[in-house]
């Protein structure tokens, strides 16, 4: 038994059971009596239906039931809206969405959306019948690329929706920024691709649907981590009291976003599951998840600078177009817009800065949330165009960033995007994190790696983060009689280690042994409201929601100790676990136990009188801040690249579990270098046919492509925002990591008079823009439509 | 169908199988060891990594009938008895894991590239990786895990 | 999958009565890659012949100046053995460097070059070494073995026993893998041989494995890697993909070729 600290690298609990194959995923869930769901999905881009025959499939051994568009329309089911934070196009008029059903209606928009489930005895009978379901098809043109899509007499996806413009949405002051260019010495302007990558958590969706008609009950167990948005999602589909459906989350194996979405399937096998009367468990396989999980990034921004002439930044314009798919999904107009504008200008001071961001529809896959949603896309953007400028017009890109760094006093400020920045010290963790790096002596790495024939090239890349995710979180504690603490909230770890890290803020805070928390999460029948998983939401919400409960916890409980202390409430003090009382002193623990007897609890008082839960609400979003840089080895012969360096100086505030927050550092880092340099989502663009639909041929990273990374804390700016002083870390690490790669990359390419190239970076990139000797049109990707 | 005959985790197993079975399919439906996870179907991720007469492979690309007469261990088997092994301990000492999907192919991995080389390199053991995909660690703290866990066995 | 009856012989007569009294039966040596294409249904044989209980089809063999594999002798038992390793390195370097550990556990010579994919190593060794195939019929010459992608001149039924490497005076391979797969995007083996120059290439070329002539020209004369600079490949029959165009395929022919080269002349 063991008392914890804020603080301490606590080693997690779930681990016992993720170590001995002990771990409980959805497809470990088997209830009995359970038949087996595949989804037939279209084989097309875009294609009306005529007609689907499920009559051979129905005469198939096994086969129970395959739902089609015909019980959907039947059944009135309801399609799912965005829940977009943006709603509105700039000009006051809202964004346009088609009817999102959980089947495709009267023609299908993107190669993977459901046409029809297949329910069977067994999962190879569900296989074979789905091969049998007989759609009738007519082809219509695909749309792929967003910027085609928009362009006047392009082919519309939805009759109603015109140039296929879901979102046209603008942030910041225009007057003033054109003012800005009007009177600046330089101006730079860069087209950059942001590509479009998906999350591939190793566990893929699925979920296990159950109905008891008996008590009109429904119960989904789901790989998902947003349980109590997507309960009131489904229910609204399915027209059904929200009540009348728990949905639980088992052991989930990585989401990064992409289990956020109110997918189509889950509904579908609850429909399955009532008319069956039988559970229905559906798992999505590899292949399928290309074709049918929410994309990330995927948009091209047109960037543009202004400065003086000794390097001053005065204002910057961001013109982007991102293709979101064929539906606005839960947040997918979002994400492009307004996520991606609020982070635009990094830490560094602006003048004036405006922002127009325009979400297409396409003939793709879904866009939502991928790990960071937008602020990653402003980082990027934000950062190639300052090394752009610093390769024109020949200021040292250091140096220059240096130099337009908002300075510490500068702080609380709000930027020109509306961004609240409380604290933080900008040019301190840009020093330390150069100072971490000279201590590997860049200028030898530099010799070594010349005298080899290959290119040195060093970046660093300050980043500003943004938080996000639903502003409330519970938490409720209750005391049992053998000892143990039952502790539920409403977050949702995917892997991030809260039943560790706030079972530790629990016990830290009620000074007791760790050991007796149980941890419980991801069930909307054990939380009233949850947020789930999002916008690095867990310690700054959950945490606080878990620290605010304890604290009152510890206020209930001094009249108890009081008691027991033959002392008044208002004498009691509790420090380290202890309430004291003059000279005496009584633990929590033995107060705890106390509060299970009425025979030691003051008049009124009433055994399991200390169990509480709490509600925290966040009021304004905390702004993580840091800095990476790398050093790379290019090889000009094939294109590819070494990493021999990534240094990393993070502001998460205060630093709750400094092993977790490392790991959530290095995934995120291995994520954003993933996007760096091999993952690539492609689609043909004449047949919006997925080209990369398995991992041969969507790189993901291995271990021996990832660097060794030095990680740092800087604890000296915590933020009032919240009680715990955090800023949250979950998504800052594929944050900084793109453009510090990239950038590395151009630096080692300077030479070669190359100053921009696309991600990702491969070899084969590399080589071809070593060859054209830094040729390139800066307006390439967007030309007119910026 | 054919029926075989094998040894998981040190017990003896005979079950009917269709020709089609896979291993992996096999270890989690027909024995209920549901440790060994599936997370591809083009044999690149190797969550589903087990001990096929001690060396690594990937279970689901094998056929439960090629399995018969062999000896299979599965991440369930490094710890009967609950106790972590030298290696699954270093993974927990580490952070060597965050959602836990990919960690039993990625221990199960370890244990083979330690018994092939008892005192490996980093670069040894990232390229000794090259059949596992994580996709939440950025792989510094599994390589510092299998480091350690590989001292930890050397004794 | 589609299912299938599975029959496990242990002769290699055997073997082929299954094979033959089947409708539609495949042999499965190591099944790295062929399970993967059963599962996206690639294939639908009727029958799977599995020829991992023939036991004389395993192991190595180094005499008479030529490096004797069986078919079934997994790319692990290669890259571990200290005859390849001392005969011809290159052979163990390439075999070391096939898939992933848990791939090369299984994965067999034979299979590779009975499936002939035209991103695999081994075909590029064979070429290039002017290997002879053995099979339970016949013994067919490299040249007279492979014929295009995924293709050989094995008819139906015919089962490969052995890989017979005539042993060169230096040789080196050279392997650029595709980023996601791991495949060869470009693998280059080059051998120096009694009776001249070989270079074969892989993964890059549409009809799969190919000798790559100027290369060869340039390294009779000066086998060193500075004399294939002068070299000029023809990027007419080159593969085009997202990873690698034409292009920038025959620069890394040239690229591996070169390190190659060093690799043979011990200085890689």
């Amino acid at each position: 038994m063991s008392k914890v600290e804020l603080g301490q690298s606590l080693r997690r609990f779930e681990d016992q059971r993720f170590l001995t194959g002990r771990g409980r995923y959805i497809d470990d869930v088997n209830l009995d009596g359970q038949a087996r769901a595949v989804v037939v999905r279209s084989p097309y881009a875009h294609a009306k239906i005529n007609s689907i025959d499920t009559s051979m499939a129905m005469d198939m051994d096994g086969v129970l039931l395959v739902v089609t568009r015909d019980d959907w329309k039947r059944e009135g089911f309801q399609p799912m809206p965005t829940k977009s934070a943006v709603q509105k196009n700039a000009d006051g008029t809202p964004l346009k969405q088609p009817p999102r059903h959980c089947l495709a209606m009267d023609k299908v928009t993107y190669v993977g959306e459901p046409v029809a489930l297949v329910v069977a005895e067994t999962l190879q009978q569900a296989r074979d019948a789905a091969e049998a379901v007989d759609v009738d098809y007519d082809e219509l043109p695909a749309l792929v690329d967003p910027v085609a899509a928009l362009q006047p007499g392009a082919e519309q996806i939805w009759d109603d929706i015109p140039n296929n413009l879901c979102l046209d949405f603008e942030l910041g002051d225009k007057d003033g920024t054109d003012a800005a260019f009007a009177e600046a010495d330089h101006v730079v302007s860069l087209d950059v691709l942001n590509n479009r990558v998906t999350a591939v958590p190793i566990e893929t969706r699925g979920c296990v649907a159950d109905y008891d008609a008996a008590t009109d009950q429904y119960t989904l167990y789901n790989a998902s981590q947003n349980m109590h948005a997507n309960r009131d999602t489904f229910a609204e589909v399915l027209k059904i009291d929200k009540n009348k459906l728990a949905h639980i989350a088992p052991d989930v194996g990585g989401g990064f976003g992409s289990k956020n979405s109110g997918y189509p399937e889950p509904p579908l096998c609850l429909y399955a599951a009532k008319v069956l009367g039988r559970p229905i468990k559906w798992i999505n396989n590899r292949s399928e998840s290309f074709l049918s999980d929410t994309h990330g990034r995927g948009q091209t921004a047109r960037m543009e600078l202004a400065l003086t002439a000794d390097g001053t930044f005065l204002a910057l314009r961001i013109n982007t177009i991102a293709g979101i798919g064929s539906y606005a999904w839960t947040v997918g107009p979002f994400t492009p817009t307004g996520g991606s504008a609020r982070t635009s200008g990094g830490p560094y001071a602006f003048k004036a800065m405006h922002f127009r961001g325009r979400a297409v529809f396409t003939n793709t896959a879904p866009m939502d949330p991928y790990r960071g949603a937008g602020r990653p896309e402003a980082t990027y953007n934000t950062e190639r165009i300052v090394e752009y400028a610093a390769r024109k017009l020949g200021f040292d890109p250091i140096e220059l960033r240096r130099k337009n760094l908002m300075p510490r006093e500068m702080l609380p400020h709000k930027t020109p995007m509306g961004l609240d920045v409380d604290c933080g010290d900008f040019p301190r963790l840009f020093d330390m994190t150069m100072d971490m790096a000279n201590k590997a002596d860049l200028s030898a790495l530099r010799a070594k790696t010349e005298a080899a024939g290959k290119k040195f090239g060093f970046a660093i890349a300050p980043y500003l983060e943004c938080t996000g995710g639903g502003p409330k979180e519970y938490a409720g504690v209750a005391f049992n009689k053998d000892g143990s603490v039952d502790m539920s909230i409403g977050t949702s770890s995917t892997g991030m280690g809260h039943e560790t890290s706030l079972a530790q803020i629990l016990a830290a805070t009620l000074g007791i042994d760790v050991e007796r928390v149980r941890f419980h999460q991801s069930d909307t029948t054990a939380t009233p409201i949850g947020g789930g998983h999002g916008g690095s939401r867990a310690m700054e919400v959950g945490g606080s929601a878990v620290q605010q409960a304890a604290r009152e916890i510890i206020e209930l409980a001094k009249p108890i100790a009081a008691r027991l202390l033959q002392s008044e409430t208002e004498e009691v003090e509790f420090e380290d676990g202890s309430f004291k009382a003059g000279a005496s002193s009584v633990s929590m623990n033995d107060v705890i136990e106390a509060s299970q007897d009425a025979d030691k609890l003051p008049e009124g008082m009433e055994p399991g009188c200390l169990d509480h839960s709490s509600v925290f609400e966040r009021g304004i979003i905390s702004v993580p801040n840091g800095v990476h840089a790398a050093a790379v080895e290019v090889d000009p012969e094939t294109g590819v690249v070494k990493f021999l360096g990534y240094w990393i100086m993070d502001d998460f505030g205060k630093i709750i579990n400094p092993l977790l927050a490392d790991g959530q550092v290095m995934g995120g880092v291995a994520q954003g270098l993933g996007q760096a340099f091999l993952e690539d989502i492609v689609y043909d663009p004449d047949t919006g046919q997925l080209v990369t639909g398995s991992l041969m041929d969507y790189g993901l990273p291995h271990a021996d492509e990832i660097p060794h990374m030095e990680i740092g804390y800087y604890e000296g700016e915590p933020t009032e925002k919240n009680p715990l002083g955090v800023k949250g870390a979950g998504e800052a690490g594929c944050v900084g990591a793109c453009p510090a790669a990239v950038n590395a990359v151009l630096d080692a390419l300077k030479d070669y008079g190359v100053t921009t190239i696309d991600m990702p970076l491969t070899p084969m990139k590399i080589w071809k823009a070593i060859q054209s000797g830094g040729e390139h049109d800066p307006h390439g990707l967007l030309g007119d439509a910026a | 169908m054919p029926e075989i005959s094998l040894t998981v985790n040190g017990e003896r197993v005979t079950k009917s199988v269709e020709g089609r079975t896979l291993l992996v399919e096999f270890i989690r439906e027909s024995l209920k060891l549901t440790g060994t996870h599936i997370g591809c179907d083009t044999s690149q991720c190797g969550a589903c990594t087990v001990h096929l007469n001690g060396k690594a492979v990937k279970s689901c690309t094998m056929l439960a009938a090629q399995a018969d007469g062999a000896e299979i261990t599965t991440i369930e088997g490094l710890a009967p008895e609950g106790q972590l092994n030298p290696m699954q301990k270093a993974f927990n000492e580490n952070h060597g894991l965050q959602c836990g999907f990919c960690t039993p192919g990625m221990v199960m991995r370890a244990m083979a590239l330690v018994a092939e080389n008892p005192n490996p390199t980093e670069e040894e053991v990232r390229h000794g990786l090259d059949g596992n995909i994580c996709r939440c660690t950025g792989y510094q703290n599994i390589v510092a895990a299998v480091l350690d866990g590989a001292k930890a066995m050397r004794g | 999958m589609e299912d299938f009856t599975y029959t496990r012989p242990s002769s290699l007569s055997d073997a082929a009565t299954a094979h033959g009294n089947a409708d539609d039966a495949m042999y499965m040596s190591g099944g790295q890659t062929l399970i993967p294409v059963l599962k996206q249904g690639l294939a639908m044989p009727t029958d799977i012949v599995d020829l991992n209980a023939i036991g004389d089809l395993a192991g190595i063999e180094v005499a008479g100046g030529f490096v004797t594999i069986g078919a079934m002798t997994r790319h692990a038992v290669v890259a571990a053995s200290a005859e390849v390793k001392s005969a011809i390195p290159a052979l163990a370097v390439l075999a070391g460097g096939i898939g992933d550990p848990q791939v090369r556990n299984r994965g067999t010579i034979g299979g590779s070059l009975a499936n002939n994919d035209p991103s695999a190593d081994y075909p590029s060794a064979v070429m290039g070494l002017n290997a002879t195939v053995v099979t339970d019929q016949r013994e067919l010459a490299a040249e007279d073995y492979f014929d295009g992608m995924f293709a050989t001149n094995l008819e139906p039924g015919e089962i490969i026993k052995a890989v017979k490497f005539p042993i060169p005076e230096k040789a080196g391979y050279a392997k650029f893998p595709n980023p996601a797969s791991r495949y060869a995007l470009v693998g280059v083996f080059v051998a120096k041989t009694a009776s001249g120059v070989r270079v074969a290439v892989t993964g890059a070329g549409q009809e799969g494995v190919f000798r790559a002539a100027s290369i060869e020209d340039a390294l009779s004369g000066d086998f060193s890697a500075a004399a294939v600079d002068g070299a000029t490949v023809p990027t007419d029959d080159l593969m085009n993909d997202m990873h690698a165009d034409p292009e920038y395929r025959a620069n890394l022919i040239k690229v591996m070729a070169k390190r190659a080269v060093d690799r043979a002349n011990g200085q890689g």
